[in-house]
């Protein structure tokens, strides 16, 4: 089993990767990468290890590719009239999309199509990867009543769901129709009523149990002092950071104040202990990936001098040429791959 | 002692304002842009845009939900909510069953009522859940999530600002016969909702506007005013989601107008079973306004 905190290091050098280029040689290479690892996820899930009961996608990859990358590309074609290479001209009169229509324009659009594809992408994955009761144990535990009415919540989804169903057949058997809206009321209401009363009974049962989540976790006065003042912080931070003159003023303030509000955070935690029941351990293939991502961010962030970084930032404009390629950065993003190795071996255990 | 009492009083208005505005500010990043930076390292700037307006909107959603869940929660609202974002939840799989226009969600319908009829704060957490849970269910996380939750918790927080409006429009009309004063109360949150439907689109669309706009020379910089990137957004927003969000408008408004009487009775009939509690008797005595407070606690505790 793949660590959680594995898959978030995953999860952002995937998107620190896919932000930091727009050339369409490595973004393909990236989305090969990512077409892999969700194979390889959803081979895990059919086999039914660990993570059988993460998500489902909830469109389709292929068409959520087109639409964002035909969208996107339209999208600049229409809005943006750089480029040298025009293909036709839209009448001046039409308000904001009237000119000339480059080839530049769609493939720029169509690139920022490939990346917002990938950020989504890379989050179905990890959607897919982790079950709903890992996501879960991420919450941080200064947020303990938000993670009990997040709790409460997911176990009654799938009740509440059959409630409906129930609900709609015993209306249809009393020869109830759905023709219109307001035929829906005689479904909805009972829905609503019933969950408020099973709201009551479990209040009851929390209590009974000693249940108290009154503790008025918001009654600390210094705390929310530190989080109002790392807020603002943050808040003059980012406008200093808009300046030139300021920007690294700024960005030290925008830190300091994350910091404040993380570090509060983690103190106020500490007061709301928790009880895990299964730990999860850190294993020798969750440390072989997070050093595997380490060493792609490092080679993506860092300037080195034996990598060509200027393939890293394509340029359409004025005039599209080829996009440049060092085959290092190939290979240092095949590294995304990492955790593929151990899906593999993972559902081959299962299946033997 | 009273001056810490004071501060203790504006701690939470302050926070709220903080916060709200840090949100706020986060959103409208691309328009800021071209007014204050130059050129030369408006390119890095707008490169690195929308992963620091997700990391802003992420610590005012943070500091937000920690301020409003501490508030007077106990064991009935705690399950309350949990069941209503369950129902909420729930609403977003039968939405492929109803019969909805565009971009038309049920899950308003139930965030603008009980931030309505409970207060802001319930408000706001059950926006911001019902997208969290929903997101959880259904595989829907991602760096628009943190977007996504704040506005929806706006909407439920803001739906609390209905009660004097109400109220008002009420006492003016109180002549009229009560079917035309309780038709006013929906007709109110029916505007309400079809105005946040377009106003949700408007916000959301901000995170992946700088993906589909062109290069950032264009978009933010060498002479592009605020103006025109207003001007840009303006048409982005008029060719990519204005239908889309004239759906979840408009339903959401449909839905108020259908259900609305029916749901506020019911939730009404709840509330005062939910939010009455009772207080030690020692407390009471030691207090002077005590008993009245009692009383008002008993009556009117469920605005939070």
């Amino acid at each position: 089993m793949i660590n959680t905190w594995v898959w978030i290091a995953w999860l952002v050098t995937a998107l620190i990767a896919l932000s930091s280029t727009r050339n369409p040689l490595y973004l393909v290479l990236i989305l090969m990468c990512l077409t892999i690892v969700n194979n390889a996820v959803s081979r895990s899930t059919h086999l039914g290890n660990d993570i059988n009961s993460g998500a489902r996608l909830p469109i389709s990859p292929l068409r959520l590719l087109v639409m964002l990358v035909v969208l996107s590309a339209l999208f600049n074609a229409a809005i943006s009239h750089y480029g040298e290479t025009v293909l036709f001209y839209l009448p001046e009169w039409l308000p904001l999309i009237g000119g000339a229509i480059t080839l530049e324009a769609l493939i720029y659009g169509a690139l920022n199509g490939l990346v917002l594809f990938g950020i989504f992408w890379t989050f179905m994955i990890l959607n897919q990867a982790l079950p709903s009761r890992r996501l879960l144990r991420l919450i941080p535990r200064a947020f303990y009543p938000v993670a009990v009415v997040t709790s409460i919540a997911i176990t009654f989804v799938p009740a509440t769901v059959r409630n409906f169903h129930q609900i709609r057949e015993a209306q249809s058997i009393r020869g109830h129709r759905l023709r219109g809206l307001r035929d829906w009321l005689p479904l909805i209401m009972p829905l609503m009523v019933g969950g408020l009363e099973r709201a009551l009974a479990l209040a009851e049962a929390m209590t009974a149990r000693g249940f108290a989540s009154g503790g008025k976790s918001g009654g600390q006065f210094w705390e929310r002092t530190l989080l109002l003042l790392g807020t603002l912080l943050v808040l003059a931070g980012w406008t200093l950071r808009l300046t030139e003159r300021w920007f690294l003023l700024g960005n030290t303030m925008l830190i300091a104040g994350s910091v404040l509000i993380f570090g509060t955070l983690w103190i106020l935690g500490r007061r709301s202990p928790r009880t895990t029941y299964a730990r999860e351990r850190w294993s020798l293939q969750d440390v072989i990936i997070i050093l595997g991502m380490s060493l792609v961010l490092v080679f993506i962030l860092i300037p080195l001098p034996f990598l060509d970084r200027l393939t890293l930032p394509y340029e359409v404009y004025p005039k599209i040429s080829l996009p440049g390629f060092d085959p290092l950065f190939g290979v240092i993003i095949i590294a995304l791959l990492l955790p593929t190795l151990f899906l593999h071996h993972q559902s081959t255990h299962s299946h033997s | 002692m009273k001056n810490n009492f004071k501060l203790h009083q504006w701690l939470s208005p302050s926070i709220y304002i903080v916060t709200t505005v840090l949100g706020l500010l986060a959103l409208i990043y691309p328009f800021l842009l071209p007014a204050v930076i130059s050129s030369a390292a408006g390119e890095a700037r707008a490169a690195e845009m929308p992963l620091l307006m997700t990391v802003m909107l992420g610590l005012s959603l943070l500091v937000l939900i920690y301020e409003v869940q501490g508030g007077a929660f106990n064991t009935k609202l705690v399950a309350l909510l949990g069941m209503l974002v369950a129902i909420n939840a729930a609403l977003r799989f039968i939405e492929v069953g109803i019969p909805g226009p565009g971009g038309f969600s049920p899950i308003f319908f139930l965030i603008i009522l009980t931030g309505y009829l409970f207060g802001g704060r319930f408000g706001f957490l059950m926006g911001t859940l019902t997208i969290f849970v929903s997101s959880i269910i259904t595989g829907g996380i991602g760096p628009w999530l943190p977007s996504q939750m704040l506005a929806a918790g706006w909407v439920g927080m803001s739906a609390a600002l209905l009660v004097p409006i109400v109220s008002r429009v009420q006492s003016i009309n109180r002549h009229l016969p009560s079917r035309w004063e309780r038709s006013s109360e929906i007709l109110i949150l029916a505007v309400f909702g079809f105005l946040w439907g377009l106003l949700y689109g408007l916000i959301m669309n901000l995170w992946s506007w700088p993906y589909f706009s062109g290069p950032a020379d264009q978009f933010w910089l060498h002479g592009v005013g605020v103006y025109e990137t207003i001007q840009r957004y303006t048409s982005y927003y008029l060719l990519t989601s204005l239908v889309w969000d004239l759906g979840r408008g408009l339903g959401t408004a449909v839905l108020l107008v259908a259900f609305g009487l029916p749901a506020l009775r019911a939730l009404r009939r709840f509330q005062r079973r939910f939010t009455f509690y009772s207080e030690p008797v020692e407390e009471v005595r030691t207090s002077d306004k005590a008993e009245a407070a009692q009383d008002a606690s008993i009556q009117v505790q469920g605005r939070i």
